[in-house]
């Protein structure tokens, strides 16, 4: 019944999703007045099997919607207007708006999630274990001793006394719950992590510790992780690849190392630029402007109002997401920016 | 649990208090069951005899101890007190808690309901109930009758309870692990809930004995089941107040006054163990 990540031939071309045309509303219509905020616009990309995909961001530029939407886990007012999801778990292709039911049979089992402010994942009032019990015992598949065996081997694994299994949330440190929290999402050996922010609310140090212990999982179970940070310096400890989405699209979309040395669209140049270096001891300069409004997005290139570069046919064309060097970008001035 | 129960013992009067008067109530209602006479024999003893050294509480116009009346009496108010309780705490939980997390039109539905029920006065109802059944009438259907009005405001707490749980990262997470919306309830939820059931336990425990004896002193209930209610409707209808017979109603009632305190005394200390705030004060901190 079990099938292991490990058993698996691992190819690491292998796409393991591919998002496709991707556009994602939430659509609200209260007391006669109709919103539409674009979230997620037009959002193409694929994952390859054992790769960690940093997605980046500012806030409110759809991040957490678009991985929302990738995951399945979307309530209204937020609905798929078109494009699809499609994972590639054990060999078999499940599209995530197709085959609820299989779905929900590749929750936790193929696809876990870390979510945004993970400490306050596990229930304050119950012990630990009760939330492995839930939330993996069904999809593994094992006998009752079997199972907790398995549980307490991978906490070992992952620097954890398996005695925690024993208390209560507010007994543990952060780091303990944060470290907990990750071994919850690894215990299936899922194929497919979504990581939301999971560093964002430790301390620096507690934050190396964590990115270290994912990459960890990562490698030995060979999965592919989407990684959702607005912080720069995260991805670049972590990240193969990076996408940058900027208002709902994706703008840019390269090896991280490429788009750290030689970003392509303004935007992505504004990011890295805003980065502090070693011995650089000048004034970083802050992007003028705000994010847009989702709900009345700016025509054509979202980016043009806010950009130093924007010309005519910014305002007029949206600029598609065009392979370009090593990875992807959509900017009608693609390389022309300069990191400061 | 016994810990919890040895220091609130130790350190919180008023639940000294209460437990001792709730408990020495109980262990007088359980000593019915060794009477030395039938429940509801009747002139069994010499009727209209004051509290003496052989009838301790003295006796009734109907020939009955007052002791062992009363004994039975409060076994059967605080067994229907109870048992609405337990009804109506079901009731509560399941309606506020799928109230709560389902939200939307379920929760408007559930809650017109509520909020209905709410609205209608209860006692009218009962003994409108009580005359469209009353051959049919005993007291399991009275008591489910009152469960079913006594859940409301409970229900509209743990709906603010659960309210607030739906939207906490545990339960997304849950739900994204593929738990069905029982299995969040019942596992996930219901243990967040469980000091609001207990803490509201004691008020509608309270509540349904009051409504026990409104309706017994009134006359709507099973009259032949003593009750504390059911006896001082027997002191009313053999005008016991003129004729002198005092301790026939006296008795019943320093009785029921007792356990309303005793209950009310537990309650309140057992929402200060519950209230870390009122925990706190007590503390004064």
């Amino acid at each position: 019944m079990l099938h292991l990540a490990e058993s698996q031939p691992r190819t690491d071309t292998e796409t393991v999703l591919s998002v496709e045309n991707l556009k994602a509303y939430y659509q609200m219509n209260y007391f006669g007045v109709s919103r539409e905020v674009r979230a997620v616009d037009d959002v193409t990309l694929a994952i390859r099997r054992n790769e960690i995909y940093g997605i980046a961001g500012e806030s409110s530029s759809g991040k957490s919607t678009l991985i929302k939407t990738i995951a399945g886990a979307i309530q209204p007012p937020l609905r798929v207007v078109s494009g699809s999801v499609t994972f590639n778990f054990a060999g078999k292709p499940l599209d995530v708006y197709g085959a609820p039911e299989a779905m929900k049979d590749a929750r936790w089992r193929h696809l876990s999630y870390i979510m945004q402010g993970s400490m306050n994942v596990l229930n304050p009032v119950r012990r630990v274990k009760h939330a492995f019990h839930d939330f993996a015992f069904a999809h593994m598949g094992l006998a009752n001793t079997a199972f907790w065996g398995r549980v307490r081997e991978h906490l070992k694994r992952l620097g954890l006394d398996p005695r925690v299994l024993d208390s209560y949330p507010h007994q543990l440190s952060g780091g303990m719950r944060q470290r907990l929290t990750i071994a919850l999402a690894t215990v299936c050996e899922p194929e497919f992590i979504i990581a939301d922010e999971p560093t964002t609310a430790l301390d620096v140090l507690v934050q190396q510790d964590v990115l270290a212990l994912i990459k960890d999982v990562q490698q030995r179970m060979g999965s592919s992780i989407i990684f959702v940070t607005h912080d720069m310096t995260v991805h670049a400890a972590i990240a193969d690849r990076i996408g940058i989405v900027y208002a709902g699209r994706l703008v840019e979309e390269g090896p991280t190392e490429d788009v750290f040395a030689k970003p392509q669209h303004p935007y992505t140049v504004h990011l890295i630029s805003s980065l502090p270096r070693l011995g650089d001891v000048t004034r970083r300069k802050a992007l003028p402007g705000k994010p847009p409004n989702l709900s009345d997005p700016p025509a054509a290139c979202r980016f043009h109002p806010r950009c130093p570069l924007a010309v005519d046919r910014c305002r007029t064309e949206n600029p598609p997401l065009v392979p370009r060097a090593s990875g992807r970008v959509a900017c009608w001035r693609a390389g022309e920016a300069e990191v400061s | 649990m016994f810990k919890i129960l040895r220091d609130l013992l130790r350190y919180n009067t008023e639940f000294l208090i209460g437990f001792v008067l709730t408990g020495a109530i109980f262990l007088f209602a359980a000593a019915h069951f060794f009477a030395p006479y039938p429940d509801n024999a009747i002139y069994m003893l010499p009727p209209d005899m004051p509290p003496s050294a052989e009838y301790w509480l003295g006796t009734t116009s109907r020939g009955q101890d007052v002791l062992w009346q009363m004994s039975a009496a409060i076994w059967n108010t605080m067994t229907f007190g109870l048992t609405v309780t337990v009804i109506s705490r079901f009731l509560a939980l399941a309606m506020g808690m799928t109230s709560g997390y389902l939200g939307g039109r379920t929760d408007q539905a559930l809650m017109t309901i509520n909020d209905t029920l709410i609205a209608l006065p209860n006692i009218p109802i009962l003994l409108l109930v009580y005359f469209v059944m009353r051959d049919q009438m005993s007291w399991p259907i009275l008591a489910l009758t009152a469960a079913l009005l006594g859940w409301n405001y409970d229900a509209r707490l743990i709906r603010s309870v659960a309210l607030s749980l739906r939207t906490r990262e545990f339960t997304r997470h849950a739900v994204f692990a593929g738990m069905s919306v029982p299995q969040i309830l019942i596992r996930q939820h219901l243990p967040y809930v469980m000091p609001v059931i207990f803490f509201t336990a004691m008020n509608n425990l309270i509540w349904a004995i009051g409504l026990e004896v409104t309706l017994s002193v009134l006359g709507f209930s099973d009259i032949n089941r003593p009750t504390v209610g059911g006896m001082i409707y027997w002191a009313n209808q053999h005008q016991a107040i003129i004729a002198g017979i005092w301790w026939w109603i006296a008795f019943p009632i320093i009785a029921i006054v007792l356990l309303f305190l005793g209950l009310f005394l537990l309650a309140i200390s057992v929402n200060e163990y519950i209230d870390p705030r009122s925990r706190l004060s007590r503390m004064g901190g």
